[in-house]
């Protein structure tokens, strides 16, 4: 008896977990075929959206239909990023044509709603829409999200500012470009070339006058990155305080290689012996872009300067100097004496001659 | 010969493999009166280069799947009967070093995405007018 009960137990276990698992295969089988079928149905859906709608948004690019089907709430996402799309893919008069039809289908009321109590998702695009349209009675809401925590959120937010009102965002958003280190640079970069040079070159010029020397190191690279030369007025004078910070010092260097103003060329060459390596590093990338030929003398003579960096951004500024020539180049590394010089020119001459290779004979190397 | 359709439309080929912006190029190409042939990608575009006759015009996305624009723009020119075949490249907003090298290797025009439509078919059919 003692010895049959666990054998029966054992039995009954062993048929009860048996069951369990088939219940349990029954059970994922069945909700794969549900999500399965769940997908299939969605994805008609969106395709029937798309194929009564991507026309419609098409035809209104020249002209807003009169009368427009109605859209269906589960369908409002989908709307929104085909609207969004296509407002990515044009700019000029179609752009505001296109707007006639958020506001004939009645999504802007859907979007400002998204924007008070959307999830993050809705939050995103109904800011994109908002930029688009360039509706300027959701802006407080707006400047709300572009001060939220979430980086997502609140730099998409920044980048609808601008698209709204350039001149009134730029002064509100420079503080906080500033200040926000995890917004991606390139989003910052897109929002800044997306307001206008001359909005930015001040705010920024006049932010970075004032700011910290690490913040206003990123914000004069901002500016260098975009070219900006209406703000080299503002960062001049910045090379004048003492003490002056290094990164600042790097970072308009780097500015005035960007923007080739020949009124810095002088202040350029004067960093070239700088004792701080990375300094001269800025100085011999900003000459290889601003330099005249006198300038190939000074950078030959970095290309045995004792920091490696230093040599391999001499180098590189001697190939890409507006004065260089093939032949020129080409002399140069002949005639230099066997060493790290000549061996650390000799790629950057391989480039600038395969790059002249690629062009129609007669243009100028892109 | 560049071909000109039955329905006496002029044809253009189109190279262009992002769909949503392939339906906006061929919406508003065709209602400016073209006949477009597209190609959704790189090796697709030189297959057609390969077997049809020269179209009108040619517009090419310099970002494709499998062969840029830029190859395919060095493998029509090399093409005698397409030498003359005026072609638009689309390039996006920051490829400066795109425009100039496609400039110099033969391009006729350049559009930069986003695109004003109005410019884009103004572009267009100043070409065909030049080519004519």
């Amino acid at each position: 008896m003692s010895a049959a009960l666990p054998s029966t137990v054992l039995d009954n276990t062993g048929w009860l977990v048996t069951v369990a698992i088939h219940i349990l295969i029954i059970i994922l089988f069945t909700w794969t075929v549900i999500i399965r079928r769940l997908r299939i149905v969605t994805d008609r859906r969106r395709q029937a959206m798309v194929a009564v709608w991507r026309p419609i948004l098409l035809e209104s690019l020249i002209e807003a239909p009169a009368s427009l089907p109605a859209i269906h709430p589960h369908d409002y996402i989908l709307f929104l990023y085909l609207w969004n799309h296509l407002q990515e893919s044009i700019k000029g008069e179609s752009s505001s044509e296109l707007c006639k039809i958020l506001y004939q289908t009645g999504m802007d009321r859907v979007v400002h709603q998204y924007l008070v109590t959307g999830t993050m998702r809705q939050q995103l695009l109904a800011l994109v829409t908002m930029g688009h349209l360039k509706e300027t009675t959701a802006w407080t809401r707006i400047l709300e999200l572009a001060h939220a925590d979430n980086a997502i959120l609140s730099i998409e937010a920044a980048r609808a500012l601008t698209r709204i009102d350039a001149s009134r965002a730029v002064p509100v958003l420079v503080p906080l470009i500033a200040q926000r280190p995890d917004w991606s640079p390139l989003k910052i970069l897109a929002i800044l070339q997306g307001a206008g040079e001359h909005l930015v070159a001040g705010a920024i010029g006049k932010a970075a006058q004032h700011a910290t020397p690490m913040i206003a190191a990123r914000l004069i690279r901002f500016l260098a990155s975009i070219r900006n030369h209406r703000a080299l007025p503002f960062i001049r004078p910045l090379l004048d305080r003492q003490p002056l910070d290094e990164d600042i010092l790097a970072s308009c260097l780097s500015l005035f290689g960007q923007c080739c103003d020949p009124r810095d060329l002088p202040t350029v060459r004067g960093y070239l012996s700088h004792p701080t390596w990375f300094i001269r590093v800025q100085a011999a990338t900003a000459l290889g872009k601003m330099g005249i030929d006198e300038d190939e003398a000074l950078l030959i003579e970095l290309l045995s300067d004792t920091h490696w960096w230093v040599r391999y951004r001499a180098a590189e500024a001697l190939a890409t100097l507006p004065s260089m020539t093939d032949e020129k180049l080409t002399l140069l590394v002949q005639t230099l004496p066997p060493g790290e010089g000549r061996h650390i020119l000799t790629p950057f001459v391989a480039k600038r001659i395969e790059a002249s290779l690629m062009t129609i004979p007669g243009e100028t190397a892109a | 010969m560049s071909t000109t359709t039955q329905t006496g439309k002029p044809t253009l080929l189109m190279a262009e493999d992002e769909e949503d912006t392939a339906s906006l190029l061929r919406f508003l190409l065709e209602r400016s009166g073209f006949q477009v042939l597209h190609a959704p990608d790189g090796r697709q575009a030189q297959q057609m280069i390969d077997t049809m006759k020269p179209p009108r015009l040619i517009l090419l996305d310099v970002m494709l799947p499998h062969l840029s624009g830029l190859q395919l723009l060095t493998l029509i020119r090399k093409k005698p009967e397409w030498q003359e075949i005026p072609i638009i490249m689309l390039t996006a907003d920051s490829s400066e070093h795109d425009i100039q090298l496609a400039l110099s290797s033969g391009a006729n025009d350049y559009m930069i995405k986003p695109f004003n439509p109005r410019e884009l078919t103004a572009r267009l059919n100043r070409l065909l007018k030049q080519a004519a």
